[in-house]
């Protein structure tokens, strides 16, 4: 095992990089090139992908800060609403917490991509649609369950004596949480926070029909549609410049933030 | 109070999963299609004896089982290697381990279309890399037999870094006294992975296969994107199947249906699933 | 917590940003019309035009659509169902127009385009623009499927199915291309055009005129799906066709690779580009057809049309008229090829010297076949495509596939919407 282990972390590596590093290089490579491979090697590469999507209509930075905007807002909402409702979870009798661990652990396994006709119509009835602030609220409501889990947990990792002696201190429940509760839960906010960003940063489905307008749109149903202008030529390079693109962002998220989201997963979620 | 605070959190959840079920319950039993110009209109049934009859949804919720299946199969046999060669100590671990879990985070309709373009034929690299060797053409997306398996390695390659999280959280609340005094008492390395490794880990895997089973039940932006469900309808899973009744036929009564069926099928399958792994034995409840 | 407050930091920063980037500039009286990516620069200069001439009283947006059909249907379906559509008309493609129409989505056309307008344009653009004798959509060029074969490699084109195959192969044995024919394999709605095109070629219908009952138990069904299914194992065809759209056929072409290709007028302009190497050596005719059968070429085309919600109808009328009009459909033809749908202009001389094939396009658009028009057409032809690409990709047994097609489909017009 030790012997051969460089072989398997090259391996390990390989499989998870090779697709984006192929990735990348077509996305320095000329269209023509791409499709033949008798173009001598100082000839393929290009920039022009890149150019073509940012000075496209709308360009692909808008994007970019259409899906940084709906991940924050989303973020933002899903923990204002998850640390309270958490904090109350975790303080109800045995029975209550069981009952409702089992429904939130069951929404969290609900496959969310077939509720997305009735959460139209609801877009529809309340003219959420094309909307990058309201789509937060689906988002938000999709993301609680693994939100509720993994805070939950966390609020029942606290000893209850720290609760009691700040009440004893007269402190009120506001003051409680933001004083003496939210700093001990902080890591698990942080990395709830980074999963639900995650979420809302890839969510495909109900962007696609909850945005239509060509300036909304978020990264994965941009990237769909971006396709090249071009009904001459295979659109591959255009669509690897986007993925670099639309890629970067996350890559640094994950890159910076690894700790925390190992973290999070590890505490909560296999207790639920 | 307790309950105050939990309260709009819960409404919130209610809203966007219970009502959606009971919207489909009611529009399962109308018509609301182009030939009711998208009004509903009740038709007793017809949606579920047509659902029934319908070759297609029953063959869609086969290929699903079948891409779930695999799928996670394959991803916890991964994902398992590369936990043990992540858990052990190396320099440079912190790095490898952040470079694994990048394919987790990019967003599937992206790496999708990578994907479509690595099995491309005959431009993409598996492609070109056949021809060298003389086996070309694959024609790795334009072969209803097998297909679906292209489908299957694009899913394993970007949820196995997730599983693999949730196994190595799993190795790491194994303590080492365990593995040092099976070594005391003259056992092999290989021998403690089935020896103590597995079988604390069971409720780990136990949990990944349930969560990984749920989420592949819904797959949608990965066939969407690389094949849109072809070759000859081979790849199609349940989702897109609603999503092609509602956006593209504009049956809103059939694809409320068939959402709802699925939904049915796949609490059935979680269902069984669980009460065969307790009945067997494996699983025991974790301590909270 | 540092970590808390600097991710917290981090949002608030995500958030600024975004709402900053996301300001929008208030216009009065302007008109949006979304359109495939493609036909936005096929209409640039135009809208410009437009725009000057009609500057401070109507301004011109156009949305920048996918390219691709479905994707910009779902794009379309989707702002639709949203309820207030961020634009006034759209271009539809020729197989949408039942279905929106059934879905109330649409405002007739007739207040602005007489029947001398309707009159005025050649034959094949005249089809599918109407439901229920009211205008719903006005072409933006004429579109129908042709046969474009090598003049360098044949004398003439072949006209019927075996020619077709014997010519390819000879070409093929002889080692003076690499395919013999190029076409829209792909599981998707160009294989149903291909599929009609053959099926007529065979003297066979998609549906019974008369009866409206699918007609895929036919002889001439029966002959379509084994000469296509042959088209692929003779190799007349590479499999690979069973994966392509038109792109990779016209791609397959452009570079030599092929003698004969089916596809779109639009394919000419680029067949005679500079980057092309079969510049000057391809002919354009119609598809092939049994003796004794006429043959037929898939009516393709898009078209505006109006929105019901619209609020500027009157303003959006005069878009789409100058859009289309004789100029525009001139320009349009000699800068980028496309048809123009005017009859006059097939017999305009500056237009026949610009091109040697406007008379083939004519006399396509004079046998243009539509495809089914219902507003179940997407779900039929989503049946159709499911078979003919296991029969192509699998070597499914035709008569099993015909069969299964047949039922699927009656099934289909029995029980679609449910209405018991």
């Amino acid at each position: 095992m030790n012997r051969s282990r460089p072989l398997w972390i090259a391996l390990l590596l390989m499989w998870s990089l090779l697709p984006m590093l192929w990735q990348l290089i077509t996305s320095f490579t000329s269209g023509d090139a791409l499709v033949n491979s008798d173009i001598p090697f100082q000839q393929r590469w290009t920039l022009a992908h890149y150019r073509e999507l940012l000075s496209g209509d709308p360009p692909f930075w808008r994007y970019l800060l259409n899906s940084c905007l709906v991940g924050a807002v989303s973020t933002l909402l899903t923990l204002l609403l998850a640390v309270p409702s958490a904090y109350g979870i975790a303080r109800m009798s045995q029975a209550s917490r069981r009952s409702i661990r089992t429904v939130v652990g069951a929404a969290a396994l609900f496959p969310y991509v077939l509720l997305f006709l009735a959460l139209l119509e609801l877009a529809r009835e309340f003219q959420l649609g094309n909307n990058l602030l309201a789509i937060a609220l689906p988002y938000a409501g999709l993301a609680l369950p693994l939100a509720l889990l993994l805070l939950i947990s966390a609020f029942e990792g606290l000893p209850n004596e720290l609760d009691d002696a700040a009440r004893l201190e007269g402190l009120g429940l506001l003051d409680r949480l933001r004083w003496v509760l939210m700093p001990l839960i902080a890591p698990a906010t942080a990395s709830t926070g980074i999963l639900v960003f995650l979420f809302a940063w890839n969510e495909y489905p109900i962007a696609l029909t909850w945005l239509s307008r060509d300036d909304l749109l978020t990264l994965p149903v941009a990237m769909a549609r971006i396709a090249g202008s071009s009904i001459y030529a295979v659109p591959y390079g255009a669509y690897a410049a986007a993925t670099v693109l639309g890629s970067l962002p996350l890559l640094a998220l994950v890159l910076l933030c690894q700790r925390q989201i190992v973290a999070g997963l590890t505490n909560g979620a296999v207790k639920g | 109070m307790n309950w105050l605070l939990a309260l709009p959190a819960l409404l919130l959840m209610a809203l966007v999963f219970g009502w959606p079920l009971l919207r489909y319950g009611w529009l399962s039993m109308h018509a609301s299609s182009v030939l009711t110009g998208l009004e509903p209109v009740p038709n007793q049934g017809a949606n579920w004896i047509r659902l029934l009859e319908d070759p297609r949804f029953w063959q869609d919720a086969v290929q699903t089982l079948r891409f779930g299946a695999v799928s996670v199969g394959l991803e916890i046999v991964l994902a398992l290697a590369m936990a043990l060669l992540l858990d052990q100590r190396w320099r440079g671990r912190g790095v490898v381990r952040a470079l694994s879990l990048l394919p987790w985070a990019l967003p599937t309709t992206m790496m999708a279309l990578g994907w479509r373009w690595i099995f491309n034929t005959p431009y993409g690299p598996l492609e070109q890399f056949a021809q060298a060797a003389g086996v070309a053409p694959l024609n790795l997306l334009s072969n209803p037999d097998w297909t679906w398996f292209a489908t299957v390695m694009a899913d394993v390659w970007k949820t196995t870094p997730f599983i693999t999280l949730l196994l190595l959280a799993g190795l790491q609340t194994i303590p080492d006294d365990l593995y040092s005094a099976f070594r005391l008492e003259g056992g092999k390395t290989r021998q403690a992975i089935t020896a103590i490794t597995l079988p604390l880990l069971t409720p780990y895997i136990l949990i990944s296969i349930l969560f990984r089973t749920a989420q592949a039940a819904g797959v949608f932006d990965l066939i969407q994107v690389l094949t849109g469900g072809g070759p000859a309808g081979s790849t199609e899973s349940i989702a897109q199947y609603a999503y092609l009744n509602a956006m593209r036929f504009l049956d809103f009564g059939y694809s409320a249906t068939v959402m709802l069926a699925g939904f049915l099928l796949l609490s059935l399958v979680i269902f069984t699933a669980a009460l065969l792994l307790q009945s067997s034995g494996l699983f025991r409840p974790l301590k909270s | 917590m540092p970590v808390m407050r600097r991710l917290l930091l981090m949002l608030m920063g995500l958030l600024l940003a975004g709402s900053i980037g996301w300001s929008s500039v208030h216009r009065p009286e302007q008109v949006t019309i979304l359109m495939p990516a493609p036909f936005v620069d096929a209409t640039a200069a135009q809208v410009k035009r437009f725009n000057s001439d009609h500057s401070g009283r109507i301004l011109l947006k156009v949305i920048r659509g996918p390219r691709d059909t479905e994707s910009i249907s779902d794009l379309a379906i989707s702002s639709l169902l949203l309820g207030t559509p961020p634009f006034d008309a759209l271009l539809v493609d020729v197989t949408w127009l039942p279905k929106y129409v059934a879905a109330d989505w649409l405002q007739p056309l007739d207040p602005w385009f007489d029947s001398d307008a309707i009159d005025s344009l050649v034959s094949g653009a005249q089809l599918g623009n109407s439901v229920d004798g009211a205008l719903y959509r006005w072409p933006f060029g004429a579109d129908v499927g042709l046969l474009y074969w090598r003049t360098d490699l044949m004398p003439a084109p072949p006209q019927t199915p075996e020619e077709l195959i014997q010519i390819a192969q000879d070409l093929r044995t002889d080692g003076k291309v690499k395919e013999g024919f190029v076409w829209q394999g792909r599981q998707y709605e160009g294989l149903s055009c291909n599929f009609v095109e053959f099926l007529s070629a065979f003297g066979g219908a998609w549906l019974d005129p008369e009866t409206g009952q699918p007609t895929f138990d036919s002889q001439a069904a029966r002959l379509t799906a084994d000469w296509m299914q042959q088209l692929i194992t003779q190799g007349t065809s590479p499999l690979a066709v069973s994966n392509y759209a038109e792109p990779e056929t016209l791609q397959a072409f452009k570079i030599g690779d092929a003698a004969l290709m089916r596809n779109w007028p639009y394919a000419w302009a680029e067949l005679q580009s500079d980057s092309s190497a079969v510049k000057g050596r391809v002919g354009v005719t119609t598809m092939v057809a049994q003796p004794g059968e006429s043959p037929s070429a898939t009516l393709g085309s898009w078209g505006f049309s109006l929105l019901r919600g619209s609020q500027h109808q009157q303003a959006t009328a005069e878009a789409i008229r100058a859009l289309t009009s004789t100029e525009a459909q001139r320009d349009r033809f000699l800068m980028q090829g496309y048809t123009p749908t005017q009859a006059s202009l097939f017999h305009d001389p500056e237009l026949l010297d610009a091109s040697p094939v406007l008379p083939q396009l004519e006399k396509a658009l004079s046998i243009a076949e539509p495809r089914p028009i219902t507003p179940l057409y997407a779900q039929m032809s989503d049946l159709l495509q499911r078979q003919l690409s296991g029969l192509l990709t699998g070597n499914r047994d035709p008569d099993q596939a015909l069969d299964q097609l047949q039922g699927a489909t009656l099934t289909l017009l029995r029980s679609a919407g449910g209405v018991s």
